[in-house]
């Protein structure tokens, strides 16, 4: 499959400053983002230190222990296992800095994350940042957001129209930085020719309804045009926070025949065939 | 200056110009557009100028506010717009002359826990225990543990029965489907079935199955024994105990 990728982050209608933060790593078809939180600028250091050392961890350049609580399950594959650290160790990281600094204490961020290599899908989260895959014109949720009103509609105490009411859409119970240890949610999934994946910060989720991104993912067939467009919608609809899209095509490959017709020549001498 | 007109039906109600002082709409006769009507809370919503644009923001009412049909806690208006409140709706006329900016719009708002916050350990049990004495029946009422499994009464695939353990089933050829179809012309991704917090959704792929023998109209959420048809396979969907 050829993946195809883009990504767009704003700082909304309504705030100063942009705590989000995101990263395409085009190479290892690696897609982080993390939304921060904690007074002054102390939410953008956090969402930084998030994504940083994700990627670092993933590509290999930080190596790390993580706390005990990181260990990896029997059956996962090596990429998700180290993306599973890489989000141990980034909560390690942003909380030992908050330790370490008076002013930066309580800041923390959300963390969603997915690799993908070949057809297989390693993703992990942290906090209320979301996975979605769209498939076949259905839009799947992946990750179940920490946040307390989740939890209780996950409970049956809130309806999830309540809960898109409720005051309290702001409170997680995870994220990352907040406490010396955190559970990090992994899961892998098999991916599919023409499945679209989504990540995002709640800056989209709370502006945008689920069905309207569908429409827009289908509708849009150039990733970055589609980031665009949604960060647009949130903006339109009111931006009351920082709004942070990513977008990733899955493209069937072409059969041997059209593509040697298509392309030809062309490809086999130009490219040094690099994913 | 901007109007906005209350209409019921297709009659003007009240006309009000919006200046730098908010406009509140409710049922109370304290607002400045009041609404006769039950289905409409004392103070429902309001508008007002926001950095030079025009914003309704929805006060936390009842039945809700709705910018044309989409229900908004908050929204940007432009010209033309119709907010509806109950069976009432108003005419947002954007014409005249831009307004001045009423600044103190947001920090009079009503109270609401804006900035992101974790709950630590201890706010977190007991934010947590409250909510599991409220949701205590709820838990029981599922009590057992009951499998999703899919048994194939007819047709050709790789195996007789499933358990759904991922929270993504794809029915098709492809190697990576869960169940898998063999034969000619069978699309690698027939159909999918997603889980859900409240339950397995089964949704189109390639093709579009039926349930218990009407096609589907869109992602439908599966009960303990129904029958599922697509591609000229026939899968049962219960809840093994």
């Amino acid at each position: 499959m050829r993946i195809v990728s883009g990504g767009q982050s704003d700082v909304g209608q309504q705030r100063t400053n942009n705590e989000d933060c995101f990263r395409i790593v085009q190479p290892l078809n690696l897609f982080v983002i993390s939304d921060g939180m904690g007074g002054e600028a102390h939410g953008e250091i956090a969402s930084a230190m998030a994504v940083e050392t994700v990627v670092k961890t993933c590509m290999g350049e930080e190596t790390g222990t993580a706390a005990a609580s990181a260990e990896t399950q029997p059956g996962w594959s090596d990429q998700t296992g180290r993306l599973f650290n890489a989000a141990h160790l980034a909560n390690k990281k942003i909380y030992e800095s908050s330790q370490a600094n008076l002013q930066q204490q309580g800041m923390g961020a959300t963390l969603a994350a997915a690799w993908i290599n070949e057809e297989k899908l390693s993703i992990v989260h942290v906090g209320d940042s979301r996975v979605y895959l769209l498939r076949s014109g259905v839009l799947q949720q992946l990750t179940s957001d920490h946040s307390l009103v989740a939890e209780q509609v996950r409970r049956g105490i809130l309806t999830a129209a309540e809960a898109e009411h409720s005051e309290l859409q702001s409170v997680l119970l995870r994220a990352l930085g907040t406490q010396p240890e955190v559970e990090v949610d992994a899961e892998e999934h098999a991916l599919f020719p023409a499945d679209i994946l989504l990540l995002c910060t709640d800056g989209l989720t709370r502006m945008v309804a689920e069905q309207k991104i569908a429409g827009t993912l289908q509708s849009e067939s150039d990733p970055s045009k589609a980031a665009e467009k949604l960060v647009g919608l949130a903006n339109e609809n009111g931006g009351a926070d920082n709004v942070t899209v990513v977008v990733v095509h899955m493209e069937p490959k072409e059969s041997g025949f059209l593509s040697w017709l298509r392309h030809g020549a062309q490809k086999n001498a130009g490219k040094n065939g690099s994913a | 200056m901007p109007k906005l007109t209350l209409m019921f039906e297709e009659k003007t109600v009240k006309e009000v110009s919006l200046g730098a002082r908010p406009v509140g709409i409710g049922r109370s006769p304290d607002n400045d557009l009041t609404v006769d009507n039950l289905a409409v809370s004392n103070y429902h919503a309001r508008v007002y100028v926001d950095s030079g644009k025009m914003v309704v923001e929805d006060l936390k009412s009842l039945n809700g506010t709705f910018v044309n049909e989409m229900r908004v806690e908050r929204a940007t208006l432009k010209h033309g717009d119709s907010i509806h409140i109950g069976k009432h709706h108003i005419k947002v006329d954007a014409t005249g002359e831009a307004p001045v900016s009423y600044g103190s719009g947001r920090q009079t708002a009503t109270p609401k826990i804006n900035e992101t916050m974790v709950l630590d350990t201890k706010m977190r049990r007991e934010m947590l225990q409250q909510a599991a004495a409220l949701g205590e029946r709820t838990q029981l009422a599922a009590g057992r543990l009951r499998v999703p499994t899919l048994v194939v009464l007819g047709g050709k695939t790789d195996r007789k029965e499933y358990t759904l353990t991922s929270k993504l089933t794809v029915i098709g050829k492809s190697h990576l489907a869960t169940v898998r179809l063999s034969g000619w012309f069978k699309p690698k991704m027939a159909a999918q079935i997603n889980k859900h917090d409240d339950g397995y959704y089964l949704g189109a792929g390639d093709k579009v199955p039926s349930v218990n023998g009407s096609p589907i109209q869109g992602p439908v959420q599966l009960k303990d024994g129904d029958q599922v048809e697509v591609c000229g396979v026939r899968l049962n969907f219960i809840f093994r105990e």
